[in-house]
């Protein structure tokens, strides 16, 4: 009697388990269906592609790592990778400085506080056309900026300027977004730590450089890594600027722009997936270091 | 369960669900007795605050002000104030330059997207957080592992699937009828409907839940799904608004996909919209000024009305590319 009970008991918990994984499987197959469908499979037949010289009918002809080899002599490419490292190596001091900034500030006991971060995030919430549109407008020629600065300078089509007043902008829109990842960096920063430097004697700008900027460690090398994977893909400012072309004279060609002119206008389907596994691969290395690093709360 | 130092993920979501300011920050004391050297600091504070909000504002000031303007005034000086201050830049550039029509595009290209990705995403988030079934654990890891990949590694592939959709490229004629959703909404929605982020952030704010909540359901009879709907969806909700407006404002901002997807008149978006009118008309500058005001504006009173929420989902899911 009691084992028959037990058997049954142990029945219907083995059929409530397997109702259980029936369930889940109802729950996930259609979001995996399109996750399935429209990145995991993307992303792996981008891989396959990039063997093959591959246009808009299909596969021509495997040719092994050709198109890596090629990509390697591209002088286009090579122009690319260099104007998005220069652009990196400006970019991600410089909104870091500035968020950093920006959050050290808005940290303080003042008043206003939710206007001024409010304020500072502002521009991170336009899209990059509307905040290129309105730096096209303050840049030119006879512009507010060249007013202010006594000038004409000619900032998005001479190809010494391009560049670098897009690195500005980008500078200035992004920053705001860096405070916010900043300001929730600072408050893991518990208070007595200020109070033990307050009885020391220790000063705000010997506080802050001996004592905060140290404890942030964890935030600056989120905000590191996550800028530099920002910078890499930079896409949408140079296509505006240039009209798509990455002019004046390659200046403002990056790694994004020219696998969308290889795909879109070259028609070169096999070689610019061969990009977008180069840009992959780095993106990748990153992540892993970041995650190695620092990233245990992914699974919980 | 969650390291908050190495991650604000989900830490700034539960704080919002504590009732707590996500990125408040944690002021920094008065500092006793040196009254000096602190009116100094306040000063300093202060003064580095108007000239950062200066800097951070001037440009949408200046933006505004032209759009208000005429032709021939906007080329003329830099008065803040227009002479006649007008709206015909942007009359003309919602019906002449079609922006009413992009502008509607990207609201209901955004919406869509954003409805899918609540749905979607909120269930199969509840199924991973709380339901056991093999290979769970395998599948999540798929959709994590996404996220360390940049967005254009599926360009190629994505861009041939939609040119010819269900995909062909194995020779297969099942189903034997293929549509070119290139230049389309459906083709941009689609590729979108299930972001990885989305569904991490879901099932990361489902863990946080106690299971007395469900055990209580199921003590009254309730099913899987009406659990699921009825009680989980209900306790979600800081998540969901933050699902909602960081999936919202990506979509009304995007440019690559919108630029590789939509190509057709009638179907672009806001940014496509802005990016093509700066390459035909660039120097028509009220008209170029208002359209950006008008891309501007909805997303700033979406800020304004739920800026708490706003500040939580971004630190939540990182910065955009």
């Amino acid at each position: 009697m009691a084992i028959a009970v037990a058997e049954k008991r142990r029945d219907s918990l083995g059929s409530a388990k397997v109702r259980e994984a029936f369930v889940g499987y109802a729950f996930v197959i259609l979001p995996l269906a399109f996750f399935f469908l429209f990145f995991i499979f993307p992303m792996v037949y981008a891989i396959y592609i990039s063997r093959y010289d591959w246009g808009v009918l299909g596969p021509i002809d495997s040719i092994g790592f050709q198109n890596y080899r090629e990509l390697y002599e591209d002088d286009l490419f090579l122009r690319g990778l260099r104007n998005v490292l220069v652009y990196t190596a400006f970019v991600v001091p410089g909104q870091m400085a500035l968020g950093l900034l920006a959050a050290v500030v808005v940290n303080q006991k003042i008043h206003g506080r939710p206007f001024f971060r409010a304020a500072f995030y502002f521009p991170s919430l336009a899209s990059s056309a509307a905040i290129v549109a309105i730096f096209i407008y303050l840049l030119n020629v006879n512009g507010l900026l060249n007013a202010i600065l006594g000038t004409n300078i000619t900032f998005f089509s001479d190809s010494d300027t391009a560049l670098p007043s897009i690195m500005g902008l980008v500078i200035w829109t992004t920053s705001g977004t860096v405070m916010l990842f900043y300001l929730a960096s600072l408050q893991s920063i518990p208070t007595d730590v200020y109070e033990a430097a307050a009885i020391d004697g220790s000063g705000p700008w010997r506080t802050f450089w001996k004592i905060t900027f140290p404890l942030l460690k964890p935030g600056h090398f989120f905000v590191l890594v996550i800028s530099i994977i920002g910078c890499l893909k930079v896409f949408d400012q140079m296509y505006i600027v240039s009209g798509g072309t990455g002019g004046p004279n390659y200046s403002t060609l990056t790694v994004v722009l020219y696998m969308y002119q290889t795909a879109i206008s070259d028609l070169r389907w096999g070689y610019a997936a061969t990009m977008g596994v180069v840009l992959f691969a780095v993106i990748f290395g990153l992540t892993l270091v970041q995650r190695l690093l620092f990233g245990r709360a992914e699974v919980s | 369960m969650v390291d908050k130092e190495a991650a604000p993920h989900v830490a700034s979501i539960e704080r919002l669900a504590r009732g707590e300011d996500p990125a408040a920050g944690a002021p920094v004391g008065e500092i006793p007795g040196r009254g000096a050297g602190h009116t100094a600091t306040k000063l300093l504070v202060y003064a580095l605050l108007l000239a950062l909000a200066l800097l951070y504002f001037v440009p949408f000031v200046w933006s505004v002000s032209t759009s208000l303007k005429t032709i021939p005034e906007s080329v003329q000086g830099f008065d803040l104030i227009p002479d006649n201050p007008t709206l015909e830049a942007y009359d003309e550039v919602l019906t002449e330059f079609n922006f009413a029509r992009y502008a509607a595009n990207s609201a209901f290209m955004a919406t869509s997207v954003t409805l899918l990705n609540l749905f979607l995403c909120s269930l199969g988030g509840y199924a991973f957080a709380r339901l056991r079934f093999p290979g769970r654990e395998v599948l999540f890891m798929a959709v994590l592992a996404t996220l360390m990949i940049p967005d254009q590694l599926r360009f190629v592939p994505v861009f041939q699937i939609l040119s010819d959709f269900p995909h062909t490229s194995w020779n297969l004629d099942f189903p034997s009828v293929h549509y070119n959703l290139i230049g389309t909404y459906w083709g941009f929605i689609l590729i979108q409907a299930v972001l990885a982020t989305n569904l991490f952030l879901m099932r990361q704010y489902f863990l946080t839940i106690p299971k007395d909540f469900e055990e209580a359901a199921k003590l009254d009879g309730a099913g899987y799904f009406k659990t699921y709907w009825r009680v989980m969806l209900p306790l979600a909700g800081p998540a969901l608004a933050a699902v909602t407006i960081l999936t919202f404002q990506g979509m009304w901002n995007d440019f690559f996909w919108s630029l590789v997807i939509l190509q057709n008149p009638d179907v672009y978006s806001l940014t496509v919209g802005l990016s093509s009118f700066i390459g035909q008309y660039k120097t028509l500058w009220p008209q170029l000024m208002a359209a950006s005001v008008i891309s501007i504006v909805p997303i700033t009173v979406l800020f304004v009305a739920a800026q708490r929420y706003f500040i939580a989902g971004v630190t939540a899911a990182g910065v955009k590319g």
